[in-house]
């Protein structure tokens, strides 16, 4: 199998390529992104290439001919990019990757990462969905991303093969770059005054796990991937030692900003997460995709605040060295 | 039939058993440290077994206990929806009886009651969140007919209730129309009927409240998800049980 990851400089998609890397099933693994894969790789190719950089990106695709494309190029606002960047180079990346692989002739299978976004949050909307609730996304990732399982279902029609769209819950830990993880790592975090919404947080490796598996079985769907149990505001702002600020109603906006000039950009899709929540029903993908022990939402927050102590060296230490 | 996942105990709670609790000071540290679990239905279970003990003198006797069961999910269907207390009452005998904690569904879509009604263990009437409570291995309760304030089969006053769904009284006249949209969602999870009589008139708690629990129903084999016919079915089997179980009171 050929596999073709795009995205393949984002955490999950260096740890993808590893685990695919490792696969004897596995023969080529080819991976673009317009960053350097954070980890290294052994037998995977890397192409650095800017996503919105059409044809490059469509010479490159075409040039490995892929039999299977594991799509990572799903950028979510203020991660790694600014938020109108990230919408572009997300439809872009979908759309060129994507049409490239199909005019191969090769394509077998397609794995596109989307979000639990996709099912909006607040009032009307199901406070647990599965995968058969209606979609109606309130955030523009959360259109983004039902975008990009738009645009791989037309595709999987078109070929008559599976497409599979990984609905993740907040991928977390202490080394991904995250907006909801930048705002609880600030020392005073605003929290919805007047409630306290349950949220899901997954795990890097759970992630990586689940889309290696539903690409491996040729999964044709969509599947919830998220953490078991899960947390909420106030007991992410305890767990981290932080100091709440009870926020309700305006003062939002004003939250928002302060956290932005702290260095903690607030998305809308965040925003919406911290003040209804984010939870949504992962059973199917652990059956369907045997997933097994996954690391619980607490244990994914704790993570986010662990950071390795920093000791500094010191004058004696660096001459002796 | 669905399948059932469930979630290893968070920091020594477990969303469902009750396994044990703090003691006080124990508590508020748990409580300030942020020790403590949360579950995906906004349910908070430490605080549920910090509050449970303040309703400690409340009386309830249950009958036929064993019909309750100890692990897996099942939607307990009472009789009574009418007020504070009877929640309460259901909540209790479930957990003195089968050390678990039941999840009254019904929760209004209202600021600050909403949020606080689902952190000690209610959830909103939405079937797709209450199947989902079912396939989380979780005990549901609703009632026949609506609440004042908690939605029953088609809706509490805040969801439009037609004259049939007023609250009844304890009498088996009128005992209400069965969630019918909830049981077609749950389908192929057990149904227990439940009757509820208060101690006393207007609920005075001037003797302990009784709970008759029913044997468990069950759609017949191979029923699909959604099925309204056997939801139908089902609805009436229900409704003529908890009828029988208060006549027999």
């Amino acid at each position: 199998m050929r596999v073709l990851v795009t995205g393949m400089g984002g955490e999950l998609g260096t740890r993808v390529a590893q685990l695919l890397e490792a696969r004897t099933d596995v023969d080529d693994v080819a991976g673009c992104d317009f960053v350097p894969p954070r980890r290294r790789l052994h037998r995977a190719q890397f192409t650095r290439i800017d996503p919105r950089d059409h044809g490059r990106l469509t010479q490159f695709v075409v040039d490995f001919a892929p039999d299977a494309v594991a799509h990572f190029g799903v950028y979510e606002p203020h991660s790694r990019m600014a938020p109108n960047d990230a919408a572009h180079a997300t439809e872009s990346c979908t759309v060129h990757a994507l049409s490239a692989a199909a005019s191969t002739g090769r394509l077998e299978r397609v794995v596109v990462r989307s979000g639990l976004e996709v099912y909006g949050r607040g009032r009307g909307h199901a406070l647990v969905p599965d995968e058969r609730a209606p979609l109606a996304p309130t955030s523009p990732y959360g259109r983004s991303c039902l975008d990009v399982e738009s645009v791989s279902a037309a595709l999987g029609r078109r070929l008559d093969i599976p497409v599979a769209a990984l609905r993740y819950a907040v991928v977390a830990g202490s080394h991904v770059p995250s907006p909801l993880g930048r705002l609880l790592r600030l020392p005073v975090v605003p929290v919805p005054a007047l409630a306290d919404p349950p949220f899901v947080l997954l795990d890097q490796e759970d992630a990586a796990r689940s889309m290696v598996e539903a690409l491996v079985r040729g999964f044709d769907g969509p599947l919830n991937v998220v953490g078991p149990g899960a947390t909420s505001p106030w007991q992410a702002v305890s767990l981290g030692n932080r100091v709440p600020m009870p926020v309700a109603g305006l003062g939002w906006s004003l939250a928002c900003r302060t956290a932005e000039l702290a260095g903690a950009p607030v998305p809308p899709h965040v925003l919406e997460l911290m003040r209804y929540g984010s939870v949504g029903d992962g059973g199917r993908a652990v059956d369907e995709l045997a997933l097994g022990f996954m690391v619980p939402t607490q244990e994914v927050l704790a993570d986010l605040y662990e950071w390795a102590t920093v000791t500094p060296i010191t004058e004696r230490a660096r001459s002796i060295a | 039939m669905n399948s059932v996942q469930r979630v290893a105990p968070n920091y020594g709670i477990d969303a469902d058993r009750v396994l044990g609790s703090d003691t006080p000071i124990d508590a508020l540290r748990r409580r300030v440290g942020g020790r403590y679990a949360v579950d995906e239905f906004g349910g908070d279970p430490h605080l549920t077994d910090v509050l449970a003990l303040t309703a400690t003198p409340l009386r309830v006797r249950v009958e036929h206990e064993e019909n309750i069961p100890r692990t897996g999910p099942a939607l307990l269907v009472a009789n009574r929806g009418l007020g504070v207390i009877e929640p309460v009452v259901l909540a209790l005998a479930v957990r003195r009886a089968a050390h678990r904690r039941l999840r009254v569904i019904g929760a209004p879509e209202l600021p600050i009651i909403g949020p606080a009604l689902r952190k000690i263990g209610a959830i909103g009437y939405r079937p797709d969140d209450v199947a989902a409570l079912l396939r989380a291995g979780h005990l549901a309760a609703a009632p026949l007919s609506p609440s004042w304030m908690r939605g029953g089969g088609g809706g509490g006053w805040l969801g439009r209730p037609s004259s049939r769904e007023t609250p009844s009284s304890v009498s088996t006249r009128g005992v209400g129309e069965p969630p019918r949209a909830l049981l077609a969602a749950t389908l192929g999870f057990p149904v227990i009927p439940v009757a509820v009589r208060p101690g006393g008139p207007v609920g005075l708690p001037l003797r302990p409240w009784r709970v008759v629990v029913g044997e468990p129903m069950l759609p017949p084999t191979g029923t699909e998800s959604d099925d309204p016919l056997a939801a139908a079915e089902i609805s009436e089997a229900v409704r003529n049980a908890v009828h029988d179980l208060l006549a027999d009171m």
